[in-house]
């Protein structure tokens, strides 16, 4: 009798492998699996089977029935899922990469200064980059003679036409056309004599600032300069004014920001200082309102610049500024 | 400018360390660049005593040395040809460390065993050039450590970078000056004790004259007879090394030493060169050629101050000597010039020379006329006490016109104001006095050597740097103005790079100056050159951003990455104009090259073309909303392919061109590839973009689609096509796309099928096919008039 229990495997093992849907799956488990099904029957045989027989019978039917319903099940789950079954997608390939774009990172910092900026009530101002010598120098108190020409390396058009040096001209421009108050910057690239290497660019970007108003102080722009650090790079950032000297400005002073990296501790970058020169700054000199036709009496005001570069540089932690003009694609795709 | 620690202590007494004193000077303005210490560290370095000298066996240069450090005796080599039994020398033992990481080791030389090293000041480094090894002056105990020795009274350099409106502190008294005003420590001027040979009257050797008062202020003139010219003293010639001086005799040192000291400089004539008694100060003549101490025959600008004699030249004013008149190793009497000279003359000399001088860095700036006689009389007395000099008596002082303190106006309360402080007008006066100012009621007198001192800001500079910058008030809130409008131009340069940056794009940025060969391609109108360029690769103004790009593509090209996607904003320079400024407007550019999109294993590799360049530009058009634009076809470009190539149009204006770049182009930059870009003048657009946007109502009916598929002459433009239509469509055509377009096969040649769909849409009802049939028969009978098209199939 057990032959038989044989028999009913065999059978059930081909009839499975030709399933192929799940009405066929249906109708080979009513077969079967069914109450009136072959499986069900074989159990009504056991009276016919010696009693000596019958517990062994019983077993082997029963391992017949559960090994019948578990490749029923499984097959069942595999029908549902019917792409799985063919054609199954490879999740792990790298999906499709469309070509991707975005700012240049000397832009994108430009961008988060100017954002500064106007959230502190500051326009954006911009002016020509090849500049008359009366607004780069002349109405800067830089006159021809004066000694603080050595201290900038002038590319020329001509003897009176020149590639700006600095942003401070937009400060003039602005002022002859405006009446105070003026809260303004002027982001641009400026020029300079410089062989390129590492640490110089003939060209390079500033930022310039502006504020001129009745009662402006030298405590405004304290203040505004260390809004800005803490904007910029943190609330914990300290910011330090040095006494200088810029022919367009008195008192002129150097500001230092608290190193970013060490938070003022000291590192290699600061040298161990704890410090880095971040830029001048200081209160409008008489001479440059007079040139600009705004009246010293009544008005004051303040000015400052920055390096738009050096920023970028110490925020990505980049040591070679050529690498920002280069434009090579493994380098601007990192930002 | 470079002082010494102990020198300065020699004007005022400090007791700051030395790092504390950089920290105060820098806070008051004088930038400390470099402080270190004046002796190099070096270890294991005793006095020895050289006990016997032989002849090494197998080298004849070498000798035999056994030195006695205190304690033992070592077998030494030397090579030095000074060395002599007997010597106290610096012995450097095995194991010693010298200045640059040097370390002593058991040697064997030629064959024998030496063990250390007698060494010289060059390897001690206390001077850059030795001749042979040191000995010791004086008998020090044997064994010491030198470098303690050496060290008792450590000694350290400040390297200052002092800004050129303090040429006041270009020399240790002025520095000792501000010190003082820092410190409330009083200054300690040198003592000057002038003992004159009475039997000799100035008179009777020379007598100055001053031609050129505008030139030359001021100008005094000593003569001290009978000096020997020998070395300076060894503490003199220290010092002037640790400041960066040579020495070069006991004269030349001491009008160095006094120029360092003071501030003023000085110059020391042979007397004996100096033809006919006379000193006579003029500007330079047309033509004038002269040979300065450095042996070089110059020719001297126009309005040059110049020292002349009787009959010649004999030192350009200011700024260097003569040959014809310098102090020689033959010289018994000197003649001592302290003068004062007009600082934009000796600038402007300086420039057209090529020459800058301790002296004319100090006269340009502005030296002080009334401390002339001061550093005159010091440089004397110095060359009686160290040059064994007797002083004539009495000097020539040619002064025309006294120099006197300039009054400041002085008001506390604007100084108050513009420093945001609250002073009173006793504190101020304290700070100011400290600094050797004289306060009057509504003015301040200002010592002739603070020559930047002028206006009210300046005395406010003056009490804020004493105060402390970082000490002065901070305002952390301020009244602002709501009403801030933007500039246009910023408003239109980040609305185009934002829709630039929608598009995908990466944002390039490049340099502005190119090479003259490179700019030349791309000339649009005449080129802007620099007068005074970096390099040949520098010398000319960008004409276009095409050429920034070009380098990009092929930098990335030449790294294998060909596929290349970039834009970039910037300004453009053309068209100088006599006295004017150039065009400078900014610029649009994009660049694409290589496949559209990166290779991988979902994408096919599709090299872009044409099309792919005027869709981004069409894009772009459309995104800034620009109406009355067409794109026209354009073949005079320079460096576009004139077969590939369009222009876009706006009322008349070409505002840009888009298409191919010339092969030949980019074969200038060694790019192989094809390459598509399209440049826009955004000065142009200035007015044209509409940054404003309306909403249009979109249907909510059904819309219904016709196609056309027309075959006609292989030279109609698209554009006349889909322009015809759209005038034939009305409202109701909402849309229009070419789907296909054809040549060959079953086209008859020299015609091509080209097929259109449109799209017909109400806003107010469901159109009715009668009513999309009619408008579309129209259309069709249109296509067959204007171009004479059939319809295909
Ligand atoms: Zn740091």
């Amino acid at each position: 009798m057990l032959q038989k229990i044989d028999e009913i495997r065999e059978q059930f093992q081909s009839e499975l492998k030709a399933v192929s849907n799940n009405e066929e799956l249906e109708a080979l488990r009513i077969r079967f699996l069914g109450r009136k099904g072959s499986i069900a029957s074989a159990f009504s045989l056991m009276q016919e089977v010696p009693a000596e027989q019958r517990p062994k019978f019983g077993q082997t039917l029963n391992v017949l029935k559960k090994e019948a319903e578990a490749q029923y099940e499984a097959l069942k789950s595999k029908l549902l899922k019917p792409k799985q079954n063919k054609n199954q997608l490879d999740l792990t390939l790298p999906g499709r990469k469309m070509a991707t774009g975005g700012k240049h990172p000397l832009l994108a910092v430009a961008d988060e200064i100017k954002a500064v900026f106007t959230s502190l009530g500051f326009t954006i101002e911009d002016g020509p980059e090849i500049e008359t010598d009366f607004y780069n120098f002349e109405a800067l108190n830089i006159p021809k003679s004066h000694p603080a020409r050595d201290m900038q390396d002038t590319l020329y058009i001509t003897e009176d036409i020149v590639l700006r040096t600095h942003t401070s001209p937009v400060q003039i421009r602005v002022m002859e056309r405006q009446k105070p108050p003026i809260r303004m910057i002027a982001p641009g690239r400026v020029y300079r004599r410089d062989t390129p290497d590492a640490s110089h660019s003939p060209f390079f970007h500033q930022v310039e600032g502006l504020v001129v108003g009745e009662g402006v102080s030298f405590a405004d722009l304290k203040g505004v300069i260390q809004a800005f650090a803490h904007r910029m790079f943190g609330k914990d950032i300290k910011v330090r004014f040095r006494p200088s000297f810029f022919p367009f400005t008195e008192p002129s002073a150097e500001y230092d920001f608290s190193c970013v990296f060490c938070r003022g501790k000291g590192c290699n970058v600061c040298k161990g200082t704890g410090w880095m020169e971040i830029s001048g700054s200081g209160m409008v000199h008489p001479k440059v309102f007079e040139a600009a036709g705004v009246d010293s009496e009544k008005y004051t005001g303040y000015a400052f610049g920055m390096g738009i570069d050096r920023i970028a540089m110490l925020k990505y932690g980049i040591n070679d500024i050529r690498l920002f003009f280069e434009n090579d694609l493994r380098f601007l795709s990192q930002f | 400018m470079k002082i010494t620690y102990n020198w300065l202590k020699e004007y005022i007494d400090v007791d700051l360390t030395p790092q504390a004193l950089a920290d105060k000077l820098t806070n008051v303005g004088f930038e400390v660049e470099e402080l270190i210490p004046l002796l190099q560290p070096f270890s294991g370095v005793v006095v020895g005593k050289v006990e016997s000298v032989s002849k090494h066996p197998d080298a004849n240069k070498l000798s035999l040395c056994t030195v006695n450090d205190g304690a033992e005796t070592f077998q030494v080599i030397c090579g030095a040809a000074n060395v002599a039994e007997g010597q106290i020398v610096p012995f450097a033992k095995v194991g010693a460390r010298l200045p640059g990481d040097f370390k002593i080791k058991k040697a064997k030389i030629r064959g024998v065993e030496s063990f250390g090293m007698i060494c010289s000041k060059e390897e001690l480094g206390l001077e850059k050039k030795s001749e042979g090894i040191w000995p010791f002056e004086q008998a020090e105990p044997l064994g010491t450590d030198v470098f303690e020795m050496l060290n008792r009274n450590p000694d350290y350099i400040y390297d200052f970078f002092i800004t050129p409106n303090r040429p006041d502190c270009l020399n240790l008294i002025g520095i000792a000056r501000e010190v003082s005003a820092i410190t409330g420590k009083p200054l300690k001027m040198p003592e000057v004790t002038i003992q004159e040979d009475t039997s000799a009257e100035i008179a009777d050797f020379i007598k100055v004259h001053i031609h050129d008062t505008e030139g030359c202020q001021r100008y005094a003139a000593r003569v001290i007879r009978n000096v020997t010219i020998a070395p300076s003293p060894e503490w003199m010639q220290q010092r002037l090394e640790a400041v960066g001086i040579r020495p070069i005799n006991n004269i030349v040192d001491i009008t160095n030493y006094v120029l360092m000291e003071t501030g003023q400089p000085l110059h020391a004539f042979d007397l004996k060169e100096i033809r006919g008694k006379e000193i006579h100060v003029r500007a330079s003549r047309p033509g004038e050629k002269f040979t300065t101490l450095d042996d070089k025959e110059r020719s001297l600008p126009e309005n040059t101050v110049m020292i002349c004699d009787a009959e010649r030249a004999v030192a350009i004013g200011g700024i260097m000597g003569g040959q014809n008149s310098e102090v020689s190793p033959a010289t018994t009497d000197i003649l001592l010039e302290s003068a004062y000279f007009k600082p934009t003359r000796i600038a402007f000399a300086g420039k057209k020379l090529g020459l800058s001088s301790e002296a004319s860095q100090r006269f340009e700036r502005g030296a002080d006329p009334n401390n002339v006689l001061n550093a005159l009389n010091r440089a004397a007395s110095l060359m009686a006490e160290l040059a064994g000099g007797h002083l004539v008596h009495g000097i020539d002082d040619v002064y025309p016109k006294e120099i006197k303190p300039a009054r400041v106006p002085f008001d506390p309360e604007k100084i108050n104001r513009l420093l945001g402080t609250s002073f009173s007008r006793q504190e101020i006066k304290e700070k100011l006095t400290r600094l050797q100012l004289n306060v009057a009621n509504d003015y301040v007198e200002a010592p002739t050597f603070r020559v930047d001192l002028k206006i009210n800001v300046d005395l406010a500079e003056e009490v804020a740097r004493l105060v402390n910058l970082t000490n002065l008030p901070t305002n952390e809130t301020t009244e602002i103005n709501y009403e801030i409008p933007q500039p246009e131009i910023e408003q239109r340069i980040n609305f185009v790079r934002q829709k630039m940056l929608e598009m995908n794009l990466q944002e390039a940025f490049s340099a502005s100056m190119l090479k003259q060969s490179e700019a030349a391609l791309f000339q649009n109108g005449e080129l802007i050159s620099i007068l005074n360029p970096i390099s040949d690769d520098l010398t000319t103004m960008r004409p276009s951003l095409l050429p920034g790009l070009l380098r990009a593509v092929n930098h990335n090209i030449n790294r294998n990455m060909t596929d290349v996607r970039l834009f970039e904003i910037g300004r453009i320079f053309t068209n100088y104009r006599e006295n004017n400024l150039p065009d400078q407007p900014y610029s649009l550019a994009m660049i694409q090259t290589g496949n559209r999109q990166p290779e991988d294993w979902g994408n096919v590799s599709v090299p872009v073309d044409f099309y792919d360049i005027k869709g981004y530009l069409e894009n772009f058009v459309s995104k800034i909303a620009l109406d009355n634009f067409a794109f026209i076809l354009y073949d005079k470009s320079s460096y576009f392919m004139s077969t590939e190539t369009v222009a876009l149009l706006v009322k008349d204006t070409v505002i840009g061109f888009c298409g191919r770049v010339e092969p030949e182009v980019c074969a200038a930059f060694g790019i192989e590839q094809a390459v598509y870009a399209f440049e826009l003048n955004l000065d142009a657009l200035s007015g044209l973009i509409n940054y404003q946007r309306h909403y249009q109502p979109i249907s909510r009916f059904p819309y219904s689609e016709r196609d056309m598929a027309l075959v006609l002459d292989d030279e109609i433009p698209a554009a006349d096509i889909l322009n015809e239509i759209r005038k034939h469509g009305g409202k109701l055509l909402k849309h229009l796309a070419v789907f296909d377009v054809f040549k060959g096969d079953s086209i008859p040649e020299g015609k091509k099928s080209i097929a259109i769909r449109l799209r017909f849409q109400s806003l107010d009802r469901t159109l009715s096919d009668k009513e999309v049939d009619k408008v579309f028969r129209n259309i069709i009978k249109r296509m067959e008039n204007t171009f004479n098209a059939s319809l295909r199939n």
